[in-house]
């Protein structure tokens, strides 16, 4: 019963009604999907490859536009949202991707500070956070290593920093464990967990179903464009 | 605490990319295209002096036979009448012979009796920037009206300067091709290193950094490529007027290399300018902000 209170408590972070993607070819990617998820929720995004969940990821930031539909996104609109909104939109939104895209001409600080010096914070700022999200990740010892001097779960816990540094509201993983062996996933999950409980929103697409054992979440699955299960739907 | 020998080089902004082979390759090549447009900038220049030297002592002389004399004010007057002409002097038997006598060095000849054979001379002088084809063509009609015949050589002189408008024009020409083949140069070797930083520009992009964040490093990279090749052209004339002051000053030409370092340095950095936002007008990254 106090589970539920808290839940209606929670303000709405993504909204979406009857939410279509159609790309230039004719394909349609996204039909007909609603789904409102809650600040705080960690989600699953899973579904065959095809599916649309990267699709509907790349929405959420504004890398796509829906063709019809609602998405609400942070309270704005991403259907007529201008680039200064989709900006604004995008410095309150962590992104980790499967090949972690991280720059490997640069140091670990550089990367990671990268979300807040397009900000516009100086170095002499910049220094203590990066070095206390480090810390977070427990490689603050790698701070002013290369990336290629790690190992895959080290590249992926410094693109989670990099995703965290800004305290945005939400992140958005795309496969994050995809690239990587069972027991590493299984790390780079808790450190996604760790950032749930610090209240940020987790929404995560992921063929690992068997991680779900260990590090439960509401579960959303789509098939072919379409949401067909939602754990938390009402 | 930041160690000694880490540097730290966040990218957009203010903070230009590293100097690379290209960046190089193409200093040195737009430096050498400006120079080249220097040093005929600087020949224009040497050889307008050339030619002024020639124009402060420019008049043209008309010449009445002394079986004529009697018209020679007639041909003052009716020379005077023509459009362009700012003043006719004659000129006396006694400057004739003092001519003729400095002419021969000062020798112990008769040189009243040499002069007293020449004909009637005037000196027609020309309102400033008159040289025209039609001016020269009247003064040959009056003169020829009055059996008087004008000095031909001096007429080919007053050529000259129609001859050095329209090489400025030519070479005003070629600097406008050749600035913009050097803003396509700065533009493609922006556009090699934006390629080599796309992934950089993409997470910028998708982490809300604004556009001018995002080419801001571009185009100060642009400017000051274009402003070193401007430099490096201005250096490189300087052999030029090293190599050539001696046989310049001969012909009483003095070059002022001083003069073009300004247009070099501005003119280079405007098209290094230009070159980068060439390079950065179409800067799509994969989730750039699709519209509406």
């Amino acid at each position: 019963m106090r589970y539920c209170f808290a839940m209606s408590e929670r303000k709405t972070i993504i909204d979406m009604q009857q939410l279509m993607l159609r790309y230039p070819t004719g394909k349609v990617a996204l039909s007909g999907v609603n789904l409102t998820i809650l600040q705080g929720q960690f989600v699953y995004l899973t579904g065959e490859s095809g599916a649309g969940k990267s699709s509907l990821l790349r929405m959420f930031y504004g890398g796509l536009r829906p063709s019809s539909g609602q998405l609400q996104v942070q309270k704005t609109d991403m259907r007529v949202a201008g680039e200064a909104a989709v900006r604004a939109v995008r410095r309150r939104t962590g992104i980790v991707f499967q090949d972690h895209r991280l720059l490997f001409s640069r140091t670990v600080f550089e990367n990671v500070a990268l979300p807040l010096r397009v900000q516009g914070w100086s170095n002499e700022r910049l220094i203590p956070r990066v070095r206390k999200v480090l810390e977070f990740v427990r490689l603050d010892d790698r701070l002013w290593s290369y990336p290629e001097a790690l190992s895959g779960g080290e590249q992926q816990r410094i693109a989670i920093a990099r995703a965290m540094i800004a305290t945005p509201p939400v992140v958005l993983a795309d496969e994050p464990t995809g690239n990587l062996d069972e027991d590493t996933a299984r790390h780079v999950l808790d450190l996604l967990m760790g950032l749930n409980e610090l209240g940020t929103t987790v929404i995560m697409a992921t063929h690992d179903l068997h991680l779900l054992n260990s590090h439960p979440g509401r579960v959303v699955q789509l098939h072919a464009g379409a949401l067909v299960g939602d754990s938390h739907a009402t | 605490m930041q160690p000694d020998n880490v540097r730290i080089h966040l990218p957009g902004g203010l903070n230009m990319p590293p100097f690379g082979i290209h960046q190089y390759l193409a200093l040195i090549i737009v430096g050498v295209s400006l120079w080249a447009l220097g040093s005929v900038w600087m020949g224009l220049q040497a050889t307008g002096q050339w030619v002024g030297t020639w124009q402060q002592q420019m008049v043209l002389h008309v010449y009445l036979p002394q079986e004529h004399k009697k018209e020679l004010q007639a041909l003052q007057q009716g020379l005077q009448a023509v459009d362009g002409v700012a003043q006719v002097e004659s000129i006396t038997r006694e400057d004739s012979a003092q001519w003729m006598r400095q002419w021969l060095g000062n020798s112990t000849l008769d040189v009243n009796t040499l002069a007293e054979r020449l004909p009637e001379t005037l000196l027609v002088r020309l309102l400033d920037n008159e040289s025209g084809q039609f001016v020269v063509d009247d003064i040959r009609d009056v003169a020829e009206r009055m059996h008087a015949a004008m000095n031909e050589d001096e007429v080919q002189l007053l050529g000259m300067r129609e001859v050095l408008d329209k090489a400025e024009t030519l070479i005003w020409f070629v600097t406008v091709l050749l600035a913009l083949a050097m803003a396509l140069i700065v533009s493609n070797t922006l556009r090699m290193i934006l390629l080599a930083r796309a992934d950089e520009v993409h997470l910028m992009r998708l982490m809300g950094a604004k556009e001018w964040f995002v080419r801001m490093p571009f185009v100060l990279e642009g400017l000051l490529l274009g402003a070193g090749a401007g430099l490096l052209a201005w250096l490189l004339l300087w052999p030029w007027v090293w190599g050539s002051s001696e046989w310049l000053a001969g012909s009483m030409v003095e070059l002022h290399v001083g003069v073009l370092l300004l247009p070099l340095l501005f003119g280079g950095a405007l098209l290094g300018c230009l070159g980068a936002l060439i390079a950065t007008a179409r800067l799509v990254s994969p989730d750039s902000v699709v519209e509406s």
